[in-house]
């Protein structure tokens, strides 16, 4: 895999930014999903807003000054097109927030790319009911298994705060669990 | 059997001897219950087949095909004989037009313009930053309602949906 500073340097010089901008599609486009996947739940949503988020990737990589990982930056401009995408979606359907984010869920039953079992149902109602913030420290830690260091820089909180709102999440859910 | 020589009860033969396994066996049970949670590992959530090699050209194409952002620096004075047509037009038309119909204001379009702006941008302020650059001094309760509230409906609304009407804290209020 191609050294993430290189990859950068690649992408913010204008004759090798069609092919950096591949390799970084190529070596991203999963882990993004399933961040993305985890917080529209539908997969055609999902396809949209990777889509976006690259796009805005492209737009702005010469805005990126490397402080923070590339990956880490992509994750929060991943969060917020996720999360930007599904307050519009509500305003479209002249839904509250909540009652979007529980009919995201009732669906989930009708979807041929959810395959979960009743268990997995029972979580993703028990997510839907966490503040947002509390919902993606959870699905970003115990799903997809990145360091709270990562998740600080994309979620523009302080490490120490995320360990508090991981814990709280982890207990609000195994309560949920445990009464439904 | 063991018998307590204060009272009548009986334990099964070997009990205390054998509790501290039992009590060890549970503790430990439950310890591998917690470690692997109630909360399943995976969430169940499926692509379709062959997505992942398929999205990378969907996304590069868009790219390709994005026209290019042209910038309006460039083209000032462009813009400029536009805007001057423009305003041409618009004093032309309003002084021609008929003054019988009434006219379209600036405020009726800009009110119009604002709220379809609220309506559609994502502003991302919670109520309590909108309520610390908003002075709750500066406006009156007709300012954010479109009809106004008689007095009539508050009341009966107050005495449908509190319970204590002390704890509004009226008391200065004269009712008479």
């Amino acid at each position: 895999m191609i050294a993430e500073e290189t990859l950068v340097q690649e992408l913010q010089r204008e004759e090798s930014r069609a092919k950096a901008f591949e390799v970084l599609v190529n070596t991203y486009k999963e882990r993004l999903y399933w961040h993305i996947r985890r917080i529209v739940l539908d997969h055609d949503d999902t396809d949209d807003v990777l889509q976006n988020t690259f796009i805005k990737v492209y737009r702005n990589i010469d805005k990126f000054k490397g402080e923070s990982k590339l990956y880490s930056w992509m994750y929060r401009i991943a969060t917020n097109e996720s999360l930007t995408f599904l307050k519009q979606k509500s305003r479209k359907m002249g839904v509250s927030d909540q009652e979007l984010k529980d009919k995201m869920v009732e669906n989930l039953q009708a979807d041929v790319y959810f395959e979960g079992d009743e268990i997995q149902l029972k979580l993703q109602k028990a997510l839907a009911t966490l503040p947002d913030k509390q919902k993606l420290v959870f699905t970003m830690k115990y799903f997809q298994e990145m360091k709270y260091k990562d998740i600080a820089v994309a979620l523009e909180t302080s490490e120490g705060a995320l360990k508090a709102s991981y814990h709280l999440a982890v207990k609000k859910i195994e309560a949920y669990l445990k009464e439904n | 059997m063991k018998k307590d020589k204060k009272n009548s009860f009986n334990t099964p033969e070997g009990y205390f001897e054998s509790f501290n396994d039992r009590l060890m066996d549970r503790i430990q049970k439950e310890d591998s219950k917690e470690g692997g949670s109630i909360i399943p590992k995976t969430d169940g959530f499926e692509v379709p087949d062959g997505y992942f090699d398929e999205v990378t050209p969907r996304v590069l194409s868009q790219i390709n095909n994005d026209p290019k952002v042209i910038t309006l620096q460039s083209n000032k004075h462009f813009y400029y004989g536009i805007a001057a047509a423009a305003a041409i037009l618009i004093f032309v038309f309003s002084i021609t037009w008929d003054s019988n119909k009434e006219p379209i204001t600036f405020d009726d379009l800009a009110n119009a313009e604002i709220e379809a702006y609220f309506e559609n941008t994502d502003l991302e302020m919670t109520t309590y930053e909108i309520a610390e650059v908003v002075s709750l001094e500066e406006i009156e309760l007709n300012d954010i309602l479109q009809n106004d509230l008689d007095d009539e409906i508050i009341m009966e609304y107050l005495d449908e949906n509190v319970d204590n009407i002390e704890e509004l804290n009226l008391e200065d209020i004269d009712y008479e």
